[in-house]
């Protein structure tokens, strides 16, 4: 028997706005708007009401899969990165470090797409690195 | 009595009955805001709060609904009171099983709202107690004095300028504790064209006020959570009025009183 | 942006608001406008479409679609021809006036006129307004961006303000609203191929030996590397051979996406980090399932470079986990060292000592303090709520000398229309996330064409209810929606439909210093579904 809020930020667009997602025994049952919130002053839009409504679509990416033809089968998270790795590095070597490109997120938090233009920079050595901040 | 003896009271009350309950809902401050939150025994009490204010009545309506033997308990202000009345009589709450801490508001929370009843009142709840000193009613909206001097048509100007902003958020159905009809008419396309920006004038925003004739029990929700600022609590104060003056019915004061429309039926 | 979202409802007196369409794409920015107009302050709005907060506009101007330059240089042609600049910021605070009137000169408003359609006494009337009415902020996004001119059109807005004083002021200010939840922070962290975290170029020597010490490697690369449809275009010459996405929906986004589609088949290798399959995912060689933003922490800035936290409150489903986490295992994996983070809170620590602009951020601050805005230096610093208080970056700011040129490509005998596009209310960039969400979806589960009815009548749609949309790239087949906020000759679609993408007829020109492709001019005709 537990209910608490937990406050975050809406995902969709650059306003930030700031919302509680609603938790009941550890399940999101709902969205409430942050009173506090210096930008968003305890209202949200009906994107920002809604922000928690995907969560749990069946549709949701819950296993690594890799391809076999035209195909998907699914994989351990070891398999599926040491096959990345194995085949990034392969690439690398091979065609030297600009054939490989990393797009980042303008979806994903700060410290994320920080590990990514680390990771295409530190251990690819290419700045081909990009998001769609154009788009 | 000061706000900070207040919050001292409420808070040793809970921390009394809280052995006796499965929980006390309320506002909880912690470094990062504030809430709603289900206390529980040995939960830190200093961080139960007044303000600001959130739809505490639906929080108890869905724990109650989650928990149906369990007693919980409700820091309430007038309003939020008003809403439990009004969601008890539609089977929302159970009066039975909860337990009302009402708390008075401040004579300038009352002006802030322009409340005309900020003190709760207990009657006829089976469980129930009463902090803090009754305060005189707010000054009346001066907004409503100003639309009652306007003619017809300077008053459907009025409405249509205002809701000409309304970028169909939901967020006045969404947080208004006496919305709780799983099916919605405004989302429904025979009443309501969807996807269009503004909605529907005046046709979405009556919809929402007819339903909301003998429910909307002023407790300012909407207008806080509006998006345009469009000054929601002069229509819903206005429709408060009319249901007086002509059904005898004030909404949210009698837990016993029957509400006269029979829209829940409808819906 | 150079200035705060809550400045617009406290302070600002005049909004210039132009290629945005602020009430659908950004509700709580066009919250404070609304506040800001309920106290008096003026909204200039200058728009193709008369978009929703138009209708609060006290003027309201329809150009030609690509034909921002001119409009600007108009406005900047009055305000100095009628003595309503600003002298002593321009004195002051500025180099490169001259130069930048002797093309502005050439900008009359009955020029203007001809060039954009927009009448020249309503330039005249909205110079003086945004010059009369200071603070005054502009408000713009990809209306004005996306177009082989993007950074001209910019640069021209920065004029513009510099021009009145606008800059450096609370309420004032030049501010882009940003598209996404994060994509401040994607470019802040150095999600970009030609910077380093806070903007750091990669081409810098200072820099480069900077990240190498940081990072405790050798041999970064100096070179400034490809940009997203760049890297289309070289995976369709076999020149780029794995691409890994994380968290985007390129096939979805980018203009002309048959051709992106043919380019990235030829990868050797795609990788696919995502919540959702995608028309990305289909293509990949390997999908990875990320979190999504309630199952992970970690920070998003905002467009008003708030840099704030995003909490945990549930876990992700199944095996999928937070993408901080997939990242530090493929580092480790890779042998990499410096990727062994146990939090996203480790890795803002690293952040702070790399991004200066960063470098007073904590998580124990963020929970305090609510927001921190950058630069925010140190961590008895503040933080920056209006940029270019006392001087700019560079010292003097600069004016910009911008000729007017057309787009890429104009409309035609065989492509009569100019094609813009653009957002919803309901819907978000790709759908991935709003087109599960049955609220939003059960809104705006149609994709369609917005046409002008003279336009409708002209080429004999009357009565007709789908048509098919047509350019050099491709074709898509839509619902019609007639509307008279729409300029006559244009037409608008919204890009979040994968059954009727828009980005098919779109054109993949760019602008040559900012690469941002011309989303918002092409040129289509429309003809009945036969």
């Amino acid at each position: 028997m537990d209910y608490r809020n937990i406050l975050t930020i809406c995902p969709y667009c650059g306003t930030g706005c700031g919302l509680y997602l609603q938790l009941l025994d550890g399940e999101i049952v709902g969205v409430l708007p942050a009173k506090e919130h210096p930008v968003s002053q305890g209202k949200l839009c009906i994107k920002g009401w809604n922000a928690a409504a995907f969560l749990r679509h069946p549709d949701r990416l819950k296993v690594p899969l890799i391809r076999e033809g035209d195909r998907f089968r699914e994989a351990s998270w070891d398999e599926a990165l040491g096959l990345v790795a194995e085949r990034l590095l392969h690439i690398r070597d091979t065609y030297g470090p600009d054939a490989v490109g990393f797009l980042v997120s303008a979806r994903c938090t700060n410290e994320e797409n920080y590990l990514a233009q680390k990771l295409a920079r530190a251990v690819f050595k290419t700045n081909n690195v990009d998001h769609c901040a154009r788009l | 009595m000061t706000h900070a003896d207040l919050l001292d009271t409420l808070r040793a009350h809970v921390s009394e009955k809280l052995p006796e309950l499965d929980g006390v809902v309320g506002l909880r401050r912690t470094v990062v805001g504030t809430a709603p939150y289900l206390f529980r025994q040995g939960d830190d009490l200093s961080e139960l709060v007044l303000s600001p204010r959130y739809p505490l009545a639906s929080v108890v309506s869905l724990l109650q609904k989650r928990y149906p033997q369990a007693r919980f308990g409700i820091v309430a202000r007038a309003c939020d009171l008003r809403a439990l009345v009004e969601m008890a009589k539609r089977n929302q709450v159970d009066p039975d099983r909860l337990y009302i801490l009402g708390v008075a508001c401040t004579a300038e929370d009352a002006e802030e709202c322009h409340c005309d009843a900020p003190s709760p009142k207990i009657e006829g709840w089976p469980h129930a107690t009463v902090l803090g000193e009754p305060v005189p009613a707010g000054s009346p909206n001066p907004l409503i004095a100003e639309y009652d001097r306007m003619s017809l048509s300077e008053r459907w100007a009025f409405w249509r300028a205002q809701f000409a902003k309304c970028i169909k958020c939901y967020g006045c159905r969404n947080i208004c504790p006496e919305c709780f009809c799983e099916v919605c008419a405004l989302e429904d396309p025979l009443w309501v064209e969807p996807g269009v920006l503004a909605p529907p004038f005046p046709s979405f925003h009556l919809i929402r006020a007819m339903h909301m004739a003998t429910r909307c029990v002023g407790c300012r929700q909407c207008e806080l959570a509006c998006p345009a600022h469009i000054p929601l609590t002069v229509l819903y104060d206005l429709l408060r009025r009319d249901v007086a003056e002509l059904l005898g019915y004030e909404v949210g004061a009698d837990l016993f009183a029957a509400p006269p429309l029979s829209l829940t039926l409808a819906e | 942006m150079t200035n705060s979202v809550p400045e617009f409802s406290e302070h600002t007196r005049c909004f210039l608001i132009t290629g945005s369409n602020t009430t659908e794409a950004h509700p709580l920015v066009a919250s404070h406008v609304m506040k800001a107009k309920e106290r008096g302050a003026k909204v200039i709005v200058v728009d193709p479409r008369r978009v929703q907060i138009a209708q609060l506009a006290d003027l309201y101007l329809q150009p030609r679609p690509g034909t921002d330059v001119a409009w600007l240089n108009g406005l900047m042609y009055v305000i100095v021809t009628e003595e309503l600049a600003d002298q002593e910021f321009i004195e002051k605070r500025t180099e490169g006036f001259e130069e930048m009137w002797r093309v502005v000169q050439q900008y009359p408003p009955e020029r203007v006129e001809e060039i954009t359609g927009i009448p020249a006494d309503d330039l005249r009337a909205a110079a003086r307004m945004y010059a009369q009415n200071k603070p005054a902020a502009v408000l713009y996004t990809m209306g004005i961006t996306q177009h082989t001119t993007g950074v001209d059109n910019v640069k021209c807005i920065a004029n513009l303000a510099m021009l009145t004083g606008n800059l450096g002021i609370p309420g004032g200010g030049v501010n882009p609203l940003r598209g996404q939840n994060n994509v401040q922070g994607a470019c802040d962290m150095g999600g970009l191929p030609n910077v380093y975290p806070a903007y750091q170029p990669v081409t810098s020597p200072e820099a480069k030996a900077k990240f190498e010490a940081a990072w405790g490697v050798e041999g970064l690369s100096d070179r400034v590397g490809l940009t997203v449809v760049e890297m289309v275009h070289a995976a369709g010459e076999g020149r780029l051979r794995a691409l890994y996405v994380m968290g985007e929906n390129p096939l979805l986004s980018d203009p002309d996406i048959q051709h992106a589609r043919e380019c990235l088949e030829k990868l050797d290798f795609l990788v696919v980090q995502d919540i959702f399959p995608t028309e990305t995912t289909e293509l990949a060689h390997v999908v990875l399932p990320g979190a999504a933003f309630a199952e992970k922490d970690g920070t998003f800035t905002a467009t008003d470079r708030r840099i704030q936290r995003v909490r945990k409150a549930v876990d992700p489903p199944g095996q999928a986990k937070a993408d901080w986490e997939i990242l530090c295992r493929l580092g480790q994996r890779l042998g990499a060292p410096g990727f062994d983070f146990a939090s996203p809170e480790e890795i803002m620590a690293e952040i702070t000592r790399v991004a200066p602009s960063y470098g007073g951020v904590t998580y124990e601050r963020l929970d305090r303090e609510g927001s921190l805005q950058w630069p925010v230096p140190a961590v008895d610093h503040p933080g920056t709520p209006y940029l270019h208080k006392e001087k700019f970056t560079r010292g003097l700011g600069r004016f910009h000398a911008i000729e007017f040129h057309e787009a890429a490509e104009l409309p035609d005998e065989e492509y009569p229309f100019i094609l813009t596009t653009g957002r919803i209310m309901f819907q978000y960039h790709t759908g991935t996330m709003t087109r599960r969400s049955p609220k939003l979806e059960q809104e705006a589960p149609e994709p369609y064409v917005e046409m002008h009815p003279d336009d409708a009548a002209r080429i004999g749609l009357d009565g007709i209810r789908r048509v098919r949309v047509v350019s050099r790239r491709g074709a898509i087949e839509v619902a019609v929606r007639l509307t008279e906020r729409i300029r006559p000759g244009v037409v608008f679609i919204p890009f979040h439909y994968a059954e009727a993408a828009a980005n098919i007829l779109t054109h993949a020109a760019l602008d040559p210093v900012a690469k941002i492709p011309e989303l918002k001019v092409c040129a289509v005709r429309v003809e009945p579904v036969p």
